[in-house]
């Protein structure tokens, strides 16, 4: 069966509205790989789909790790198959990406460069949207600091606080044993241009397809309760409940993530 | 560096002697003191000699914001427990008499098991330990004592090496006495305590027989004999005691769950953010931080 046959009302829900440079073509290209590493790479156990709304827009807050935004594209597919499918944007640093093809492609499945113009238009367009506020140095934090986030930055979250989109955090474990950083150098970084430069078993030693290898560890995502916020009457009061929200949002993924390790009987296979 | 050579002829005469010399101000508070749950400042006085040890040249803790104990009147601390052998308790301890300028005793809420066993129920008890109930907690506040919890409980000692500084959720019980008692909660951040004693795991089946909170299994327990096993490894502490907040809710609102538990969330997600911090400014667990 066919991408086409198989998500129905998947495709007629991405032809709603503007498109964003999102495109089902790509996407059902693409949409067999997401699948064997959702499936049968990484285990992927997904719960708490019922948090999210049934309707109208809704930002997810997710701890980074692995390098690049996995937990995301792990969510595109698992949106793709829910009982109520819907698009989902990644929003995240995507201005490292010299290449044409690759911008284009990241582009056309749902990523998007975070700025808060981009996160305003798609709440007000009703959009599903996953962030990670940690930024780029959470995403390659060393091994030894795995499943500690660090800081929240609580002006990610202003946008959202001001159209009151309910704020849903999300706590995965599995990426950052799939790709185990050793180290970030940051002045390789800074000659290259690129965001970081983690240094892995695999990364930069290996060629190419290789280097993004990622080891088969079970993966466990968690969708946890929105976190309720009263809506905000003034600029300063933006402020201070986004300062907040971006604490609790990280307690909240925090002790979700030491739930799930101290539960979880063996990592690997 | 102190001389430690009279800790092998150590009496408790000489200990309490010692102590009134150093803390005077400490002593006279206590001293002919008759307390209600047995505190003894003599054996005290010993016992403070062996942790101060402890605190300064084997730990050699690292403390942060002692200002933030107050010198009069109640507060409520509450933290990250930690160590097998809760010696968190005891080295915060050291610090209220040591370091604080206005010396005073913390008196822990301690839970039953320790307070079924003859000889160290009497000890718990002459160090100024307390059982927990609500009833004796709400008797030292009264009494306008710094009360001691930590709401992760028993469960919080007993966490193994890969479980260290990965807080289990606290008990929003300790919210509801600061609120219908009105007491200040100061929150403070330890580091050091997980690893002072590596747990590979816990026996379930054991704890079970020997009625034990947990039955753990180190390096060293239940294999070495006795007085070994409970020999901590020289791990670098730092410990970090903010604020007392205000909680600022009426006394009414203290049976509102809701409530309770929010704010015992956020003092959690605090303290776990602080050890966060404190783990990733430290390069090995025996090197110090390096403060500014």
């Amino acid at each position: 069966m066919s991408f086409a046959d198989k998500h129905r009302t998947y495709i007629r829900s991405t032809r709603k509205g503007r498109d964003f440079g999102f495109n089902v073509k790509t996407m059902a290209k693409l949409a067999p790989l997401l699948a064997f590493l959702y499936e049968d790479w990484w285990h992927v156990d997904l719960q708490g789909l019922k948090h999210l709304p049934k309707k109208g827009p809704a930002l997810i807050v997710a701890n980074a790790g692995g390098v690049l935004p996995w937990a995301g594209l792990m969510m595109l597919h698992a949106l793709i198959h829910d009982d109520q499918p819907r698009r989902l944007t990644i929003l995240t640093d995507l201005d490292w990406i010299e290449d044409e093809r690759l911008y284009s492609t990241a582009r056309e499945i749902g990523l998007m460069s975070w700025s808060a113009d981009n996160a305003k238009r798609l709440f007000a367009e009703d959009e599903t949207v996953v962030v990670f506020p940690e930024g780029i140095q959470g995403a390659v934090k060393p091994f030894g600091e795995r499943y500690r986030p660090r800081a929240f930055d609580w002006t990610i979250l202003m946008p959202a606080v001001e159209a009151h989109v309910p704020i849903i955090p999300l706590a995965t474990i599995g990426p950052e044993e799939s790709f185990p950083v050793g180290m970030n150098i940051d002045w390789l970084a800074k000659l290259l241009s690129l965001p970081a430069f983690p240094v892995t078993a695999a990364f930069p030693w290996l060629p190419f397809p290789a280097n993004v290898f990622s080891l088969p560890v079970h993966w466990k995502m968690r969708l946890m309760k929105p976190c309720d916020y009263k809506k905000p009457a003034s600029r300063e009061e933006v402020e201070e409940i986004c300062k907040t929200l971006a604490l609790f949002a990280e307690g909240e993924v925090q002790a979700e993530l030491n739930r799930l390790l101290r539960t979880r009987v063996k990592p690997l296979f | 560096m102190v001389d430690w050579s009279d800790l092998k002829t150590l009496t408790v005469e000489k200990a309490a002697a010692e102590l009134q010399r150093r803390k005077p101000e400490f002593y006279n508070r206590y001293e002919g003191e008759n307390d209600e749950f047995g505190f003894n400042l003599e054996t005290f006085a010993f016992w403070e000699v062996i942790f101060r040890f402890m605190y300064e040249d084997y730990f050699k803790v690292q403390f942060e914001g002692i200002e933030h104990l107050p010198a009069e009147g109640r507060g409520l601390l509450v933290g990250n427990h930690s160590g097998l052998l809760p010696l968190d308790g005891a080295m915060l301890t050291m610090a209220g008499v040591n370091i604080n300028p206005s010396p005073r005793r913390i008196r822990f809420l301690a839970t039953d098991w320790f307070f079924q066993i003859p000889g160290l129920r009497e000890w718990c008890q002459q160090t100024g330990q307390v059982r927990a109930t609500l009833e004796n907690a709400k008797k030292l506040l009264d009494m306008d004592e710094i009360v001691g919890i930590y709401p992760e409980g028993i469960r919080g000692v007993g966490k193994t090496f890969r479980e260290r500084y990965r807080m289990h959720d606290w008990h929003p019980g300790f919210v509801q006495l600061a609120i219908s008692t009105q007491t200040p909660v100061i929150p403070v951040a330890t580091v050091g305590g997980d690893e002072i004693f590596p747990n590979f795991a816990n026996i379930k089946t054991f704890a079970q027989m020997l009625r034990m909170p947990f039955f753990p299994v180190t390096a060293t327990f239940p294999w070495l004999p006795f007085p070994l096993p409970f020999v901590p490894l020289p791990v670098r502490w730092m410990m970090r005691v903010h604020k007392p907040i205000d909680l600022g809710y009426p006394p009414e609102r203290a049976n509102d769950r809701r409530l309770c538990s929010k704010i015992a969330k956020e003092l959690q997600y605090q303290i776990q953010r602080d050890l966060n911090e404190m783990l990733r400014e430290r390069k090995t667990p025996f090197t110090a931080w390096e403060l500014d």
